[in-house]
């Protein structure tokens, strides 16, 4: 029979895989951090309480297996090919209203953020996350979610405003 | 009234919808009455838009295969050791029992059971209390023994410390006599299983309260003595006059 949190992990592979590329900058990297996510997932499976929010714990395991594979590589951050994470917008067909060259400015602006900004912009305004949850994920302060969510808003208006 | 400071944080809090009632409304207030604090708030507006249409289109439904496979193997492991652990079955007893290799017992883990091992006394989550430790003792007792060699299934009778009742015989795979009896005393009840081999050997207890009566079965539902009996392969009981012959035969 299958248990809740298999159904959940499955469905959640896909902003799993979104959310550990905004961490690692790198595809194959972040394919290998979710599995790793999920590994640790289901061995603390007994933590998680069928009912509340999957998605905010599962990022927060994902982003802790992070820190550490950073530890242990004591890499400061994979250097990415700007280009690779701009095919991943894919083809905005059936995309929203924004054009593609819209799209595809507004995600380099994101790319150009600070890391800690692009994190959390990513979790509350990618996510939908709220200041609480992310301040839990990223194991800040509330108020260090709200000022650095407020210059990478800001940043990201200046940076689109001039299209 | 005090000032309200509308930093960039707290109309980004209105805008996300993060504030408390009393600050949203005086938030609004100022937001319609000056086209500054609107115009900041529409900002924080569409760069949450643009963030959120960005991270949709990175958003790819379909999961690399291997990945899937992988996740989905893990998710396997852990359902089956989920399935394992509700039907758990303790670990081999580990006894230096006469004849060796007690199986598989079930125990269902209610505070008094305990488990005999060939009158050494192996004790398996008990709580070896003083009565406790007297009922067990009453067991090896050369009256009860006595009494075991002699009494046919289904009677009863009195002893000097209490009251046996054997309620049953039967036969392992390796042709022993075991019997199946319980024996009360003032306060406390256990039910048994002796077999002969050299006189009689106690090799199951189970301890309960002289009040569970009829059979003691823990709040798990299972009977551990049925368990036990199916696990050392007891097979049918025997009854009349096969019982007879094989209480003669013991007896020599």
């Amino acid at each position: 029979m299958p248990t809740a949190i298999g159904q959940e992990l499955v469905a959640l592979l896909p902003r799993l895989r979104r959310f550990a590329l905004v961490l690692c900058r790198s595809q194959p990297l972040a394919d290998d951090l979710v599995q790793g996510a999920c590994e640790r997932a289901l061995a603390n499976a007994d933590r998680w309480m069928p009912g509340t929010r999957f998605d905010a714990w599962m990022f927060r395991i994902l982003r802790n297996h992070w820190i550490d594979h950073l530890r242990r590589t004591r890499a400061e951050g994979m250097a990415e090919d700007i280009t690779t994470q701009t095919q991943l917008i894919g083809d905005p067909g059936e995309g929203p209203i924004l054009s593609r060259l819209v799209l595809s400015e507004v995600q380099r602006a994101i790319d150009g953020l600070p890391q800690d900004q692009r994190e959390v912009l990513a979790l509350v305004c990618g996510e939908d996350l709220s200041y609480r949850e992310a301040a839990e994920i990223l194991n800040v302060p509330i108020g260090t979610v709200m000022s650095r969510l407020a210059r990478a808003r800001r940043r990201l208006v200046e940076l689109t405003a001039a299209a | 009234m005090s000032e309200l400071h509308l930093s960039d944080e707290i109309l980004m809090a209105f805008a996300d919808g993060e504030l408390d009632e009393p600050i949203a409304a005086a938030v609004a207030k100022a937001m319609a009455e000056d086209p500054g604090v609107a115009r900041r708030i529409v900002d924080f507006q569409k760069s949450r838009r643009l963030t959120r249409s960005a991270f949709s289109e990175a958003l790819t439904p379909e999961v690399p295969p291997a990945l899937h496979a992988a996740v989905s193997a893990q998710i396997e492991a852990y359902e089956a050791k989920e399935r394992r652990a509700a039907h758990e079955v303790p670990r081999r007893v580990r006894s230096r029992a006469r004849w060796s290799g007690l199986p598989f017992l079930p125990m269902a883990l209610a505070a008094s059971v305990a488990v005999v091992a060939a009158g050494i006394g192996y004790w398996a989550g008990g709580q070896g209390s003083q009565r406790t430790d007297n009922l067990m003792a009453r067991l090896e007792d050369p009256a009860t023994h006595l009494e075991l060699s002699r009494v046919a299934s289904g009677d009863e009778v009195d002893l000097p410390f209490g009251r046996l009742r054997v309620i049953s015989s039967y036969r392992l795979g390796n042709g022993a006599l075991c019997r199946e009896f319980r024996l009360t005393l003032a306060s406390e009840a256990a039910e048994a299983v002796a077999c002969r081999r050299n006189g009689w050997n106690v090799t199951f207890a189970l301890v309960g309260d002289a009040a569970a009566d009829a059979g003691y079965v823990p709040s798990g539902g299972e009977d551990p003595m049925a368990a036990y009996l199916q696990a050392v392969g007891a097979g049918t009981p025997l009854v009349d006059e096969a019982e007879a012959k094989a209480l003669a035969e013991a007896a020599r």
